[in-house]
């Protein structure tokens, strides 16, 4: 039975590939459940399988065994067509290389994924205004990521996440590639993505101090949950 | 997504600027070589309706040593089944094959302003009877030479007058100069002065008699001192324009080739452009691109270097050709190289579809790719 509040519930999740003649076990028998409007933080050393469990949240991955319900849909069963729609819709992503399409301005960055939805030019203007705006970003939109600093390219990949309003905002090592500077400000709307607008968020950190924003932490080590704990409510 | 296919061509400048002019040197050779074919199409296309003969004089293949006495004309029009028949001379100022040759052609005045009334203004017609050195221009010489009533020009040591521009359809009559017989015979001064032609232009009842007809003139004349030899007017430029016939044909392969050539440019471009995208097309498909989308993009962008390459090469050839008005003219006989738009619409359209095609398997491998094996890469 789907729990409304619970946004990301899996049940003996496990992945694995084959490398070389030989069976990789990425993640074993990973039982977890994360509450809607939470802020987690996945954790652990590399080769964890912290990427892949928020790959296959994401569902641009999938799991070898075990059920994987996201924002309540069964991820196993649907096909590479309708994951894709299905991500359209209820997922946001972060990633560390920020990932920006070189050849469009900011503000083209932030509205590709609306093209994906039903909307008038008038209404994608209006949720990228917004957009820029949540991340302050709004005074260089007319510029190209070449043209911006890696806080700022993170800023644009953070507004083009969540401007499909998605159910999770998923983010892989966010601040992994900048400066001290530049990572806490990043953090800091996060932050405030999560306490003013509600945003779930599921974020992949090895860094010990970014992890402090999040709610709950969830370490993962050689592919299995070790710990899940509450840092603050 | 179109915007995304557009910008796509930039990323690489100096790429896409290679492949976009690779297309447009193949598209114009491919247009330019299917204007030529289209002109000699046009020129030696046989009708059933055909009715034109010609009378040559027998194994000479050049306008100087075809040589017939002016007094064939009586004898040929009393042969049943011939309606007509005009003298000409021609005088050509280059007997080889070439791309601007003048080609007068020395006609008996008053048929030639019966039979070609409609193709100019009467007062230009009369202007041409009244004045014994004047020419009339077909409109391809005309623009190729830049000739315009009033102008005196030179060629093939033939001075005349320019008394007007002849309109017409037929495409010999198009790049030619006509002028009084008398007048040509005097000025070419080759093979004596007067009584002398180069061919009879004949016109047949019947377009069903046209071989009989011309079996009889030949027969008539075959133990005279000037045997002939009569053939259909397109046959007769058929065969006069053999070698240029065949040079086409030649240029025909490598327009095609040309074409074989986009296909290959605009895949290897699709293929590298998109060996370096894995990732990006991995990042649209997290934001919830399909595969059916992701194909889409790189069919739009083969589709982008196939349209406009092919629409510059076109252009140009269109431009060239319209700007040159060449004509290829051997043996005095010539054939119109014409500006077409079609022949412009479809060397587009092919180039379209040829990158489409180019863009295929490309488009697919993209589609198919998985997410994670993109980022990996």
């Amino acid at each position: 039975m789907h729990n409304p509040d619970t946004i990301i519930a899996c049940h003996n999740l496990e992945k694995h590939y084959e490398r070389g003649g030989e069976i990789v076990h990425v993640l074993e028998s990973i039982d977890l459940s994360l509450a809607r409007g939470g802020f987690v933080a996945l954790m652990g050393p590399s080769g964890s399988g912290k990427t892949t469990l928020l790959n296959l949240f994401a569902g641009i991955d999938r799991p070898t065994a075990g059920s994987l319900m996201v924002d309540g849909q069964d991820l196993t069963h649907l096909s590479r067509s309708q994951l894709a729609q299905w991500r359209a819709v209820s997922i946001g992503y972060v990633f560390q290389l920020y990932h920006l399409v070189p050849v469009l301005t900011a503000y083209e960055n932030v509205e590709l994924p609306l093209f994906l939805h039903d909307m008038s030019r008038s209404e994608r203007h209006l949720r990228v205004s917004e957009a820029l705006d949540a991340v302050g970003i709004t005074d260089r939109h007319a510029h190209y990521p070449r043209q911006l600093s890696g806080g700022q390219e993170q800023r644009v990949a953070i507004a083009r996440a969540i401007v499909t309003r998605p159910a999770i905002l998923l983010a892989d090592e966010p601040t992994g590639d900048l400066d001290r500077t530049a990572a806490a400000s990043i953090m800091e709307l996060l932050g405030r993505l999560h306490s003013e607008k509600g945003q779930t968020i599921v974020m992949v950190t090895h860094d010990p101090a970014t992890a402090t924003h999040a709610q709950r932490l969830v370490q993962l080590d050689k592919g299995r949950l070790v710990e899940s704990s509450m840092v603050r409510s | 997504m179109a915007s995304l296919a557009c910008r796509g061509l930039r990323r690489r400048p100096i790429r896409s600027v290679l492949v976009l002019a690779g297309v447009a040197v193949a598209v114009f050779l491919y247009c330019t070589a299917d204007a030529m074919r289209s002109g000699v199409e046009r020129a030696t296309r046989s009708a059933s309706s055909e009715t034109a003969l010609i009378v040559y004089r027998q194994n000479r293949f050049c306008p100087f040593t075809s040589q017939l006495p002016q007094s064939y004309e009586r004898a040929i029009a009393r042969i049943p089944g011939v309606a007509s028949v005009v003298p000409v001379k021609i005088v050509v100022s280059n007997c080889r094959a070439s791309l601007d040759v003048v080609t007068f052609r020395g006609v008996p005045a008053k048929d030639f302003a019966t039979s070609h009334a409609a193709e100019t203004s009467p007062e230009t017609m009369s202007r041409w009877l009244q004045r014994s050195d004047s020419a009339l221009i077909g409109r391809e010489l005309a623009e190729r030479r830049k000739l315009k009533p009033g102008d005196r020009f030179t060629a093939a040591g033939v001075d005349a007058y320019v008394a007007g521009i002849l309109e017409s359809e037929t495409p010999q009559d198009q790049s030619s100069a006509f002028v009084h017989l008398s007048f040509l015979q005097e000025q070419a001064k080759r093979g004596g002065t007067g009584g002398v032609v180069t061919q009879f232009d004949v016109r047949v009842t019947d377009p069903l008699k046209l071989d009989e007809v011309a079996r009889a003139i030949d027969k008539h004349f075959a133990n005279d001192e000037s045997p002939t030899t009569t053939r259909a007017e397109t046959a007769h430029v058929a065969r006069a324009a053999t070698d240029v016939i065949v040079l086409v044909q030649f240029a025909e392969v490598l327009g095609i080739a040309a074409l074989v050539a986009v296909f290959a440019l605009v895949a290897n471009a699709i293929v590298l452009s998109m060996r370096n995208r894995e990732m990006e097309i991995s990042v649209l498909q997290t934001l919830g691109f399909r595969g059916m989308h992701i194909g889409m993009l790189v069919l739009f962008e083969a589709f982008l270097l196939g349209s406009i390459g092919g629409g510059i090469g076109a252009a140009f050839s269109y431009g060239a050709i319209a700007l040159a008005r060449t004509a290829m003219t051997m043996e005095g006989v010539s054939i119109a190289i014409p500006p077409s738009i079609a022949i412009a619409l479809t060397g587009v359209a092919i180039a379209n579809v040829l990158s489409l095609l180019a863009g295929v398997i490309p488009a697919i491998l993209a589609s198919r790719q998985t997410i994670v094996m993109g980022f990996r890469s």
